[in-house]
């Protein structure tokens, strides 16, 4: 173990310098890249927070009633009457949209929580339990992540029937398993590091030590996936309701909103248009924001970048970030291997 | 240094060259493989065959239509028969739907139980037989024999042959007879030549099939068909389950004609390049009240919801004018159609003082009405299958909420299970022919008396069993279409059903396709007449 440790240790630390020397060449210095990101990260921050508090206050602010139809104003195109037209019940779109922001935003808040949660607490009990618990665990998350995600997802939403919660249930239900093994993993590289062996010599409990000592040095990665996640379940949801298999009229939410008028295409665009954007733009806000708070919180990562790598080093980096908190924080060989093992 | 920078660039130059050369020859790739998609993909290259060619995209062909196949005998496969030029009744439906001979040349009732028919002398089989009185009676033996509906709705006890003169004798008086040999499932095949494994018959029709399949139909014109050669050489009956997909398909002219595009896309082609033969149907969207249940009992409740539907606003505007506001079970263009009857218009105001009236008061100011503590909510159990239905329960849902009632829909293609289960529905909305055969017992036999097997709701009227005996023993024809007059105003009266809209069926084609027209009775479609240029 100890020299496979090592001798990955010793790649690792020269890949790491590889890209230290590369980012010498970068014209910006670090500092600069470190208050951009900074400020990028109040940028995306902010906009996700107007998402959110546009959606919690939905009713309020919607022009007019969102399910209130009126024949006599179908299909109308965007106006100044209605900015983003009318459906074929007459209804405002606008105000479809904003309030299809409060099912569709929360709901998916409320799947990427539950995922997060249950996930975590039943990788942090595999890793730290270790022996049969976490064999157990790890080959019923095998069993999930077995299958395509939302091939499963539509066969567990299709048992349970349609509705947005259960569409909710069947995607947590696939969903758990990515968090339960990154936090293993980080659970693993944390357990034997030489701060926790102090801290269970200063007379820690188990609960101390999960909670006060490896929650807060693995929730920053937990963080970030589950950030950027949001726009991913935010899809994966919408695609349910397309299908019909989440949202039910007349309920707003943007994947049925498109369902619901995706023959009118041709006809009336703006029907699906709009929700489209709606969808768009809260997915890139997530996952600039996600990308934004992973380069704020992996300084590692953040001194290898270079200005002009793109999309393909960014990935490769995003890979990097478990192993690299765990070799770089605490220097702990073991932990690395660890690491390396259950992440590879 | 300078060297390795500059080789450096020499590489990323290459590198862009390569990227630049390769997105060229994909875009080239893709150009050509949508042109040869759009190629093999035309209508005019859906047959190797010579002449002709004309493909027909609908979505009422297959199984879930229960039509998949040509033999008239199982289920609704007749239809297939004969709206594809396969099989042809001995009677068939005038525009105005009142029977006509077709294979027939006319028929006498000699008594009550006893019918005389003629039939025409030179009508032969796509097997080369001849059509006489000998075969009719084989299918028709067969039919009673094997069908599900045609026993009980004909009561043939005994067909008899001579010559080409069929004698049919009854077990009761049925005077709708000759109207029920106009069904889809009195097409006359030849039993000696049987069915085949893949469905297919041996019919008079202007085209023989040769292949058949749950999606597709390939056929070939009866070079010696009775009527006239046909025009066209070979026919594809192609299905699809999606409407979008089969807009998109006349679009692309993968297909020469569709039957069963959604309203919204006809504004698409309303131009030149298309032509639209439409006319009303009796296919009814309506819905049936489940007495089982608390509300579905409650008299008030079913008043309220027939005047709380605004069925011109569904019709005008969600099936964008394509059909015929719903009055009572049959429409205008029969003569006991909607004009026949009285029935409440849309009058929300009027619903909300029935429901006050009958102690149903919104106590918690939510917008929806109580009565000894229980919440007025209508379980409204429909299915996706056909698209009206859905469009009806979103729109009834928001109308019948403004009055106070709280519609919960359950669209569920699992909707016949469901409905077996009195505890789980107060209305059931569906769409059914009404008349299929322009008579009007059809409907009342099967869904609105004790014995009626479409009866979901369990509604009972003595009123409407003695009207229907009287009905079932009635000939005159003006006679019977009083008393549908007045055994629709029972129904109505009593709010047991409610009948939103008809369809306004539709066969949109490219221009260059004539002899395409559309019938009041759904299921005659491709004749002789049929061309493309």
């Amino acid at each position: 173990m100890a020299p496979a440790g090592d001798d990955s240790q010793a790649k690792l630390e020269a890949l790491l310098q590889e890209r230290a020397q590369a980012a010498e060449k970068t014209v910006r210095p670090q500092r600069v890249r470190r208050e951009c990101t900074q400020a990028k990260l109040a940028v995306f921050a902010a906009l996700a927070i107007v998402l959110v508090v546009v959606a919690a206050c939905a009713s309020a602010v919607v022009p007019y009633d969102p399910y209130a139809q009126n024949l006599s104003q179908a299909l109308q195109a965007p106006s100044l009457e209605h900015l983003s037209g009318t459906d074929r019940y007459g209804r405002d779109l606008l105000s479809r949209i904003i309030m299809g922001g409060q099912s569709s935003i929360f709901s998916t808040l409320e799947l990427v929580a539950a995922i997060t949660v249950v996930g975590t607490a039943v990788g942090l009990v595999a890793g730290w339990k270790g022996g049969w618990v976490d064999t157990l665990i790890m080959r019923v998350s095998d069993v999930f992540l077995a299958f395509p995600g939302l091939v499963f997802a539509l066969a567990v939403a299709g048992v349970l029937g349609g509705g947005l919660q259960n569409a909710v249930i069947a995607l947590a239900a696939i969903s758990w398993p990515k968090y339960a093994r990154i936090v293993r993993g980080l659970t693993l590289a944390q357990k034997n590091a030489s701060y926790l062996q102090a801290a269970r010599l200063s007379g820690c409990t188990t609960r101390q030590l999960l909670v006060r000592h490896v929650l807060p040095n693995i929730a920053g990665p937990v963080l970030v996936t589950a950030v950027l996640d949001i726009g991913t379940m935010l899809m994966e949801l919408a695609g349910l309701s397309f299908l019909g298999l989440g949202a039910q009229p007349p309920l707003a939410e943007w994947g049925s909103m498109m369902s619901d008028n995706r023959n009118l295409l041709q006809t009336a665009p703006w029907t699906v248009v709009g929700p489209g954007i709606a969808i768009f733009i809260t997915v890139v806000v997530f996952n600039l924001l996600g990308d934004t708070l992973r380069d704020w919180i992996d300084p590692e990562h953040r001194s290898t970048r270079t200005g002009g790598q793109g999309w393909f080093s960014r990935r490769s980096n995003r890979r990097l970030v478990g192993r690299a908190i765990a070799a770089t924080e605490k220097g702990d060989a073991d932990a690395s291997a660890s690491t390396r093992k259950e992440h590879v | 240094m300078k060297g390795i920078m500059q080789k450096r660039n020499g590489l990323s130059r290459l590198a862009v060259m390569l990227a630049s050369a390769a997105l060229a020859l994909l875009v080239a790739a893709g150009l050509v493989g949508c042109g040869s998609t759009s190629s093999s993909g035309s209508a005019a290259q859906a047959s190797g065959q010579a002449g002709k060619t004309l493909v027909y995209g609908t979505t009422g062909y297959g199984v879930q239509m229960d039509d998949a196949g040509l033999n008239p005998h199982s289920a609704y496969s007749g239809w297939s028969a004969v709206r594809y030029g396969v099989g042809e009744t001995l009677f068939k439906f005038s525009d105005s739907m009142k029977p006509e001979p077709w294979l027939a040349t006319g028929y006498e009732f000699t008594d009550d139980t006893h019918c005389l028919i003629t039939l025409r002398d030179d009508v032969y089989f796509s097997s080369g037989r001849k059509m006489d009185g000998q075969a009719v009676k084989e299918c028709l033996d067969d039919l009673i024999a094997t069908h599900d509906r045609a026993p009980s709705d004909m009561k043939i006890s005994q067909v008899t042959a001579d010559g080409q003169t069929v004698a049919i004798e009854t077990s009761e008086p049925c005077p709708a007879l000759i109207s029920y040999l106009c069904d889809p499932y009195g097409a006359i095949i030849d039993m000696q030549a049987g069915v085949t494994a893949d469905r297919n018959v041996s019919g008079t029709g202007p085209y023989i099939a040769d292949t058949v399949t749950d999606t597709e139909i390939t056929l070939h014109k009866n070079e010696s068909y009775w009527g006239g050669e046909p025009k066209v050489d070979t026919l594809v009956i192609r299905s699809f389950t999606d409407g979008d997909t089969l807009t998109s398909a006349l679009q692309s002219g993968e297909v020469n004609a569709t039957y069963g595009l959604p309203y919204a896309s006809y504004a698409l082609f309303q131009n030149g390049s298309y032509a639209i033969s439409d006319c009303y149907t009796s296919r009814a969207f309506f819905g049936q009240f489940n007495y089982a249940s608390p509300v579905g009992a409650d008299p008030a409740v079913r008043q309220a919801v027939a005047m709380g539907i605004d069925r011109e606003g569904f019709v005008d505007t969600l099936l964008n004018g394509r059909g015929q506001v719903g009055r009572g079970a049959f429409p205008d263009n029969l003569a006991f159609g909607g004009q026949t009857v009285t029935v409440a218009s849309y009058d929300p105001e009027g619903a909300r003082q029935v429901l006050e009236q009958a102690g149903w008061v919104d106590t918690d100011g939510d917008g929806i009405r109580e009565k000894d503590g229980r919440r007025l909510t209508l379980r409204w159990l429909t299915y996706p299958g056909r698209i009206e239905l859905p469009l009806l329960a979103e729109s009834a849902q928001a109308t019948l909420k403004d009055i106070g009632i709280d519609v919960q829909v359950n669209s569920s293609a699992n909707h016949v299970d469901i409905r077996k289960d009195a505890s789980a529905w107060d209305v059931y909305v569906s769409a059914l022919v009404t008349a299929p055969t322009g008579d009007p017992e059809y409907f009342f036999a099967s869904d609105t008396l004790d014995s009626s097997s479409k009866n979901f709701g369990g509604y009972h009227s003595d009123q409407l069993e003695a009207l229907y005996q009287q009905l079932h023993t009635t000939f005159d024809t003006a006679e019977r279409a009083a008393l549908a007059t007045r055994m629709q105003q029972t129904i109505l009266d009593d709010n047991g059903y409610f009948f939103a809209s008809f369809l306004e069926m539709g066969i949109v084609s490219q221009s260059n396709v004539t002899g395409f027209v559309a019938h009041p009775c759904d299921y005659y479609e491709i004749t002789a007449d049929l061309d493309i240029a």
